[in-house]
Formats: structure tokens, sequence, C-alpha cells
């Protein structure tokens, strides 16, 4: 799916990636965890293609990202920012229906409206289609570009790949469960996804693949069970935390302190 | 499906509403036809009616017609261009007169009408003779740069930044266009009070036809761009991500609006506010999409520019109040409407 060997970036003189390797399989979800400014969503960017800082050497698909043709490249990965605009003033159907523009000129098709109208019932946003984005709340801003990111992959091209930073932010619990269900649904169907996560709990229970990083590197990366040691993560975080089987799943379950 | 004939339905509307002003307009004027109305001499214009007298067919040919048609597309492009470049800056408050585009028009406008004399001869006949629409364009094209490259970084536009960008520049401007007057002759003089003032009066088909073909040129690049410009609404990462070649975006509307803004000043001076009254009226229709107010914003703008000019000729005939008076007047209040409007976000 992607490869990408030796990622470095720095801002000014300050590294912020240092060599980081990161490979990911059809069908994978790879979560990627760590402590404030350990460069998450720094690699999330370089993976995407968002930073073009020269030598980055990625493969998508096998093909050097940057040789690919941007519309093109748009059917095959999204992206869910950190940072989403606070300032869009449109209707909510609007919005997601931005994540169909690389498929139709100027009129959407029949089905434009119906992966807008899908997407935004998975996400639990359709009673609010009519209403103006910028009177939502947060965690409802949140499903709305969910939506629009989920929208925009709906095709019929194999192994997609999606790419999530911190889409839980303001989510409650319910809504937090849903995103990920419909993450995980979708890299049941070979797609694959890269999600950086602050819970680690829900990474445990969710993801296929765990990314650890400190300070730019990557410090751990496996399975959740070869990830969530104690060690581990008391030294990425620099904070105690025991390990035990959740009492359901048997997946790790981290309690802090 | 709905939304576009919506669209299609407001563009037939408002498209009506602009044959109907045209028609009043050419039916309005102080000149006697001697019973007959304006029609029935366009007709014979038209037709070719030898019986025709000359003064008659001067009238509503070449100084009624040719103005109004100068109005439409003046109109039109202004309010595209302030449309383009709010999708640009993303800011409703960005069009070519407040940010300084018009003022650098203006400059090196009258640069070339004061100084072209001396250099004239240098230059090819085609240069020669389009050195002030090209010179506009140039100014245009030098401001847009300035301000882009000041109030943007990173894909955000500080709004202070841009408009006093545009502040300093139309000091600029004002200031060597002062100059330029002191030491001017008289018949350039007159032409340099023209720029400054803005008028339709000098309409004619030549200036049609070159007005035309610039309207064509920008809008075809311009109008299919309502999709990309909503999606700049998300940053310019996400616009990217959605399959939009941002770098390439920003040049066309760069290009584009300083080639309008360029020619609009090099036929007609400055006429101010139509790129900011058109979108603002517009969003209040239609919120922001711009799928919606950059293709409506091109008719609408034709609306408002003809209205203003007939009236500007009308009710003080046979004198002529300057239709920069009329647009001011409606842009002032806007422009305070928004500024009040986006007080907490300034």
């Amino acid at each position: 799916m992607i490869k990408a060997h030796q990622i470095n970036y720095k801002h000014k003189e300050f590294h912020i990636l240092e060599g980081v390797d990161v490979s990911l399989e059809y069908g994978e979800f790879l979560a990627i965890v760590g402590p404030n400014g350990a460069g998450k969503s720094s690699l999330l960017s370089v993976l995407a293609n968002e930073i073009k800082s020269g030598k980055q050497n990625i493969l998508f698909k096998n093909k050097p990202i940057t040789a690919w043709e941007i519309q093109e490249l748009s059917k095959h990965k999204a992206k869910f920012s950190q940072h989403n605009s606070n300032d869009i003033p449109l209707e909510v159907k609007d919005v997601v229906m931005m994540g169909r523009y690389p498929y139709f000129d100027a009129q959407p098709r029949k089905e434009d409206l119906e992966a807008m109208n899908n997407m935004m019932y998975e996400t639990d946003v359709f009673h609010l289609k009519d209403r103006e984005y910028n009177t939502l709340s947060g965690g409802e801003k949140q499903r709305v570009h969910l939506s629009r990111v989920l929208a925009q992959l709906q095709n019929d091209i194999a192994h997609k790949l999606l790419f999530l930073d911190e889409p839980l932010n303001n989510l409650d619990v319910k809504h937090q469960y849903k995103a990920l269900e419909i993450i995980k649904k979708f890299t049941q169907k070979a797609n694959s996804a890269i999600v950086v996560l602050h819970d680690l709990n829900l990474a445990a229970q969710y993801a296929d693949k765990i990314l650890l990083m400190k300070s730019g590197k990557v410090s751990a990366y496996g399975t959740p069970q070869e990830v969530f040691t104690a060690e581990n993560i008391s030294e990425a975080y620099n904070f105690p935390c025991t390990i035990c089987d959740h009492p359901i799943t048997n997946n790790p379950m981290i309690i802090f302190g | 499906m709905k939304t576009q004939s919506k669209l299609y339905f407001y563009i037939t509307i408002s498209a009506i509403l602009l044959v109907i002003i045209a028609v009043w307009s050419l039916n309005t004027g102080v000149y006697d036809f001697g019973g007959k109305s304006a029609f029935e001499v366009l007709g014979k214009v038209i037709r070719g009616d030898s019986g025709l007298s000359l003064s008659d067919k001067y009238v509503v040919w070449d100084v009624r017609a040719a103005r109004i048609i100068m109005a439409i597309l003046i109109g039109s492009m202004l309010a595209v261009s302030g449309t383009g470049l709010q999708g640009l800056f993303k800011n409703p408050l960005a069009t070519g007169d407040l940010i300084g585009l018009t003022s650098g028009a203006t400059l090196l406008a009258a640069i070339a009408i004061v100084l072209g004399g001396h250099f004239k001869q240098y230059l090819p006949e085609a240069v020669q003779f389009s050195l002030v629409g090209i010179s506009a364009f140039i100014g245009a094209f030098l401001s847009m740069m300035l301000v882009y490259r000041i109030s943007t970084s990173g894909g955000k536009t500080n709004v202070v930044m841009m408009l006093l960008s545009g502040v300093a520049i139309t000091a600029i401007g004002f200031s060597i266009t002062g100059f330029l007057i002191y030491i001017s002759k008289d018949d350039q003089l007159r032409d340099l009070t023209f720029w400054n003032l803005g008028s339709l009066a000098a309409a004619t088909w030549t200036k049609n036809i070159i007005l035309t073909i610039v309207l064509i040129i920008s809008y075809i690049i311009l109008i299919p761009k309502g999709k990309a410009l909503n999606a700049m609404m998300l940053g310019e990462k996400d616009a990217q991500h959605l399959g939009i070649n941002v770098e390439r975006l920003k040049k066309q509307i760069i290009i584009m609006t300083a080639l309008m803004v360029g020619s609009c000043v090099a036929f007609s001076g400055t006429i101010g506010f139509v790129g900011l009254i058109v979108p603002y009226i517009l969003r209040l229709l239609f919120k922001s999409n711009y799928a919606f107010i950059l293709p409506l914003s091109a008719i609408f703008g034709s609306i408002l520019l003809l209205t203003a000019d007939t009236f500007s000729r009308s009710i003080v005939a046979p004198s002529e109040l300057p239709i920069g008076i009329l647009t001011a007047l409606m842009g002032g209040p806007i422009f305070i409407a928004i500024l009040v409007k986006f007080k907490k976000s300034l």
C-alpha cells in the first residue's frame, strides 16, 4: 500500500522527524501514538504528500507519491485534518458534497448524492444537513468532516487509503466508538487506514498495528500486544503504567498512574 | 441536480432582468428623436435603413448602445474579479479597489499617458496602440503580487495586512498620479481626470470588442472554478486532498483578475465598489457557495453598473453625474456592514 523509507523532516534547525520507516499492507489499520510533539501529525502530513520537502522517499501503490496526478490521487486516498476550518459559511450538505468534487464537473451525479447521503447517515449528521456549518458544535463539525472524507473514497477502486489526524477530538463516547467502527469496517474491505490516536486503549482495541513515536523517532512498532508493554509506554510517555488483559476482548489494557 | 437547475433558474431570471434594464436604459436620455422612440431608430440601424438621419443613428448606436454594452461588460468583470479575489483571500473584503489593484492599474496607466509620448516611437505598433491597456494590466498584476506576498503566508491571509497594503499602494499611486497631473499638458490632464473619476462616457465599439475578448478568455478559465473556491475554504492542504491543484488555481486567479481589472481601468477609469457590492448581496442569498455566486456575479455586476450608469446620466440631465459617486454611495455602507459583521474575527 504505502512504503516510506527513512523519512527526515526538519523545520529551521529543529528535527521533527528523523529516519522514520513506515510500511503498510492492504487492509491494515495502523494507529500512530505517542506523547505531544512526538511528530505524529508531521509524519502523517509527510505520508499524505502535504509537505514537499524534496527528498522524501514514499511509494504509494508501488509508485512514488509525487508522481501521481493530483486528481487521480484524490480518488485513492483522503485525509482528515486535525485543524478543520471553523469558518465555512455553507450548509452541512454542501461541505460533505466537497468530498465528491473529484468525481463531477458542474453537476453532482446520482452516485454523488447517494454517497453524500449514505455517509451523512453513517456518521450521524444527516439530521443536520440543512444547518449552517458555522453554527455546529465542535464534535458535530468533526463528524461532518469525517463524513466528507469518507464520501470522497466511495468508489470502485480497490485498496484505498485513509489518513486521519486525531479524528476523535471533541467526540462523545458513542461517536468515538462509532467513528472507529466505521474506520474498521473500511479497512476490512481491503482498504487501509493510518490514524493518529491519543487513547491507547481504543488503539489497542481497533488497530492491527501500532507505531509508537517519541521525539521524531519510532520507539516501537508491531501488533498491540508487542508494542503495548509497560516498559515501552512508561518510557515513551515518561509516566508510570500497568498493563493487564481486557476482560472481554483480551487486548492489552493500559492503566496509567 | 436540484441545486443545479436552481442555478439555471436564477441565471435566466437575472438575465431577463438585465435585458429589461438595457431596454429602459436605451430609451433614457435627453436627445429628441422627433417623436420616434429609440427602439424604432435602433430597428432602422439594424436593418440599415437609408432614410435614417446620421445624428439619430449616432446617438442610438454609437452613444447609447455602445455605452450600455460597455456598462454590461465592465460591471460583469468588476464583480467577477471581486468574487474571485474573495475566494482567493477567503475574505469578503478583498476587492480590486480595496486591496490596491485599481490604484496600481491607474498609476501605470497615468504614467503611460503622460510619459508615453517620450518612448512610444521605440515600441512595436501593436503595443503603441494598446499602451495604456497593457500598462494598466501590468500595474494591476504587480500590485496583486505585492499584496499577496505581504498578506499571505502558509496559505493563511492576514486581513489587516491585506487591507493595509491596499492603503499603502493607493497612497503611492495617489502621490505619483498627483505629480503627473502637475507636470502634464492640457490634453493629458483631461485624460487623467477621466481615470480618477471613472466614466463610461468614452464607450466605443472598438473598446467593447477588446473587452469582450478579455471577458471570454477570463470567464472560460474562472467561471468553472466555483467548486475549487469552495474547497479552498477548507484550507489549502485539504483542497489539495480533494484533487485541486491549488498552486495553479491561485496563479490563474491572480493573472485573470489582474487582466480584468486592468482592462476595466484602461477603458473606464476607476469605478469603485462593484466587486464589493455584488458578492455581498449574493452572499445574503446563497451563503458563500461559489458555485452559485461566481456565475451569478457575472450577471448581477452588469445589472448593478448598468442601472447606476443610467441613473448617473439621467438624474441631473442634461448634465452627468460621475458614476463613481453612485457606486461609492452604495458600497460605503456595505463596507461598514461587513466590518461590523466581522468585528470579532478581524
